[in-house]
């Protein structure tokens, strides 16, 4: 019987180092991915025709829509930038989602709002009601709609039904973009009007970073060991990964923080669902479900650059809420989605995008803890031995070490963002510290949001505790929480 | 195996340091490179911005004397200022860049491997407005690679020489044609020349060339197109061509658009089409319009309602008094943008 279990846990081991290999070489290869497509895109800047495009009278408009729950703190400066993007035409939509706060009372002081009857149409369902609609005296790019809290996805629905533009760009209210992140993320739509449907803009994290008017106008590693952390972490997983995706055809997440969709789109598959915590992946797989079903040629796109920056967690809390929503998000939108998953009738999506989400992301954090107990459980009942078990571990996680370099390897040939030399050595050292340490803790709180999913725990959005960004003004910190 | 581990271990830790090494040889090369350009490019950049300050006018002479390399450096500055000029100073610069052979290496560069230099050689020949380039960016409208041909109609709009309209139009036929968008602009940017083969192309058997012809006859103001138009309108097989017509009868603002439009605010036109109508008619202008569109203002289609209020907004005081007749959502919301605290806002 021992031998029977020794055999059974010294398998058991191996099973999990192949899969850890298995998992990073599939990093490397949505890297290598990646790495052509920046090359194609770096050359390529001289005759793109973004300026082309900023001056023809016929670029799509976009309406921006901005849920805000709490922003009181940073929305006024939030809605100043976007109205200084560079982009021919666009309104900026802002949903105060129910704020308790004074949001409302800040934009209707700045922008000089006032108060205009709207007919709200209801081409996307939405369950909370309308209480008034605002527009600036005499200028006509911005509308505030005040609304009972309903959480952001109907947010999000009332912003699609008062968008009065063929293209809807979704952006959280602490985002700050680059000038020509719209430009950008709306050109694929002008390029390929006829088959786009959606197409995502890739977000950096801007801790540490200088903001002057609403711009990102100083990159900076944050001072937090735990952002610089996240900021290889994204590189790695967001930036590579999904444009290695969207080389493949595949992408299944836009992130609710910067993406632009076909209007007509969202109405006919009816906006965003309110029965997930990840609505914007959520969303993006119901296109998917919907335009494959009906046989549609269409593509959904991701871009590198330019950014939208957001602001990342900094203390554990905060992170472990984000982290175990995120996760919670994934389980429940493969679940929904479950029989898309190995089913050809989905191409490309069901076939691999899918399943790869179901095995290397949702099971990821399985795999990482069934490690961190199958390890010293073998020790313990002489399984493997000591010479094995530090060899075993050093070659899992120096493979992931190597990934996350890579990424940064990347960054550094294509974008630069990070010029000073102290910065790339700390990306460097938070390359080593999110292999050793940090992917073992996310593994946990990961690990609880799937099961919240799967036993149906109420979905909780939590609280995000803003810092600000390093604005050179005093910047109340705040507690905010999106919807719910 | 634990052999088998050792080994990877020595691999991956060689290849982790080799990353780490090519981080910083990388970092090291770029700051030699830039520092490198940037000191070539300094002295042409300066000449550059007293050319384009003296409206080209002064300076030409010093900017043809720039050695290569030199020139090579501050090219980045020089094409982005090319894309930007108009008038003299461009006509100015445009001679510079031709005076150091730039439209002849271009040329050249059309027949090249790369796709990547033949783009660009393309948009060099666009931004210098080169006539003489036509025929060849013409030859490219049917390249084998996509971008190429995108950057090919770009740079024959901005040529505006409307002989390479019919060429074009032939070019959205195509399995992976185009974008509409790109095409349309780059035709309404022939001008008024390119009024006849537009208008012929309306007959064209692909729905996606009608379209685009429709909007760029639209965009140059072809009064002359409209019956033609109004047929569109009225006969075409698919809707969104005819939705196309309306949308273009509207921003021509021409007479005889009138009729056509008001007939499209019916049944049995599809609602898509009466939504666009509506909206057509309050760009025409026309307050003759606004007896069809109050009659809309009830209609049970929100966006035909809705359309129908804010054109007789558009239409001015005829338009507001039809609105002011009525006491629905519609009609509230349009009022409410009549109020001189928010002219603008709408």
């Amino acid at each position: 019987m021992r031998d029977y279990v020794l055999v059974l846990l010294r398998g058991a081991d191996y099973a999990v180092l192949a899969y850890f290999l298995a998992l990073n070489s599939s990093y490397l290869i949505m890297i290598g991915l990646a790495s052509v497509e920046f090359a194609k895109h770096l050359r390529r800047t001289t005759f793109t025709g973004a300026d082309d495009m900023f001056r023809s009278p016929l670029t799509l408009p976009v309406s921006v829509i901005v849920p805000a729950y709490n922003e009181g703190a940073g929305i006024v400066a939030a809605v100043q930038a976007m109205t200084a993007l560079r982009y021919p035409r666009y309104e900026i939509v802002v949903v105060d989602d129910g704020s308790t706060d004074d949001t409302f009372e800040k934009l209707r002081a700045h922008f000089d709002l006032v108060e205009v009857p709207r007919v709200v149409p209801s081409e996307v369902p939405y369950e909370s009601h309308v209480v008034s609609v605002h527009v600036p005296r005499g200028s006509g790019s911005l509308t505030v709609v005040r609304k009972t809290n309903g959480g952001k996805s109907d947010a999000l629905n009332v912003g699609i039904n008062l968008a009065r533009h063929p293209l809807v760009c979704m952006v959280d209210a602490d985002s700050v973009l680059d000038p020509d992140a719209l430009l950008s993320v709306a050109k694929p739509f002008g390029d390929d009007p006829l088959r786009v449907a959606a197409c995502g803009g890739v977000v950096r994290i801007a801790n540490g970073c200088k903001v002057v008017a609403g711009r990102v106008v100083d990159v900076r590693m944050p001072g937090s060991w735990l952002v610089r952390v996240q900021v290889v972490e994204y590189l790695r997983a967001f930036l590579m990964s999904r444009t290695g995706w969207s080389r493949l055809g595949g992408v299944v997440v836009i992130s609710g923080a910067f993406g632009v969709f076909r209007r007509d789109l969202l109405v006919q598959i009816g906006g965003l669902a309110h029965d997930t915590i990840g609505e914007d992946a959520e969303l993006v797989v119901r296109l998917h479900h919907y335009l494959r079903d009906r046989g549609e040629d269409y593509r959904v796109i991701f871009v590198a650059e330019p950014v939208s920056w957001s602001e990342a967690p900094s203390d554990w809390k905060v992170l472990g809420s984000q982290r175990r929503r995120w996760h919670r998000g994934i389980a429940e939108i493969l679940t929904k989605h479950r029989h898309m998953i190995f089913n050809p009738r989905y191409g490309r999506i069901g076939l691999v995008a899918l399943p790869y989400y179901l095995i290397f992301e949702l099971l990821a954090p399985f795999v990482e803890i069934a490690a961190l107990v199958l390890l010293p459980l073998g020790l313990w009942a002489d399984a493997i031995d000591v010479a094995f078990a530090w060899r075993f571990a050093l070659v899992a996680y120096g493979y992931g070490l190597l990934v996350s370099l890579v990424a940064l390897f990347i960054e550094e040939v294509s974008f630069h963002r990070y010029p000073r030399w102290s910065d790339m050595l700390r990306g460097v050292v938070a390359a080593v510290l999110e292999n050793f340490g940090y992917r073992q803790v996310l593994a946990l709180w990961q690990v609880w949001g799937a099961a919240a999913a799967w036993r149906g725990r109420p979905a909780v959005w939590g609280t995000m505790t803003r810092t600000g960004f390093d604005t050179h003004e005093p910047t109340p910190v705040e507690t905010v929480g999106a919807g719910k | 195996m634990v052999g088998l581990f050792s080994v990877t271990i020595l691999v991956l830790v060689a290849v982790v340091a080799g990353t780490a090494v090519g981080i910083v040889v990388l970092r090291i090369w770029r700051r030699i490179r830039n520092r490198r350009l940037a000191a070539l490019a300094a002295g042409p950049r300066r000449a550059l911005l007293a050319f384009v300050a003296d409206n080209g006018e002064e300076g030409s002479e010093d900017l043809i004397a720039i050695p290569d390399d030199a020139w090579s450096a501050a090219l980045p500055a020089a094409l982005g200022l090319l894309g930007k000029l108009r008038g003299d100073a461009h006509a100015a610069l445009v001679s510079v860049f031709l005076h150091r052979g730039a439209a002849r290496a271009a040329l050249t560069d059309l027949h090249a491997r790369s796709g990547v230099r033949r783009a660009r050689a393309a948009q060099l020949l666009g931004d210098l407005e080169l006539r003489e380039a036509v025929p060849e960016l013409c030859r490219l409208l049917t390249d084998r690679d996509h971008e190429v041909r995108v950057v090919a109609v770009r740079a024959l709009g901005r040529i505006g020489d409307a002989k390479a309209a019919w060429r074009m139009i032939a070019s959205l036929d195509d399995h992976d044609p185009v974008p509409s968008l790109l095409a349309t602009q780059s035709l309404a940017q022939m001008g008024r020349e390119a009024e006849v083969v537009l208008s012929a192309a309306l007959d064209h058997p692909q729905a996606r060339v009608r379209a685009v012809c429709l909007d760029a006859l639209g965009l140059i103001g072809a009064t002359g197109a409209v019956s033609r138009m109004a047929r569109v309108l009225a006969d075409d097989e698919v809707l969104d061509v005819r939705v196309a017509a309306a949308a273009n009868l509207g921003r021509l603002g021409a007479r005889g658009a009138l009729k056509p439009l008001t007939d499209s605010l019916d049944p049995p036109a599809p609602d898509l089409l009466r939504a666009a109508a509506a909206r057509a008619l309050g760009d025409l202008g026309a307050p003759a319009a606004v007896p069809a569109l109050a009659a809309h203002l009830d209609d049970g289609e929100f966006q035909i309602a809705h359309e129908a209020a804010q054109s007789l907004r558009r239409l001015g005081p005829p338009g507001i008094a039809a609105l002011r007749e009525r006491d629905n959502d519609h009609c509230r919301e349009a009022l409410a943008l009549v109020a001189p605290e928010l002219v603008g806002a709408s």
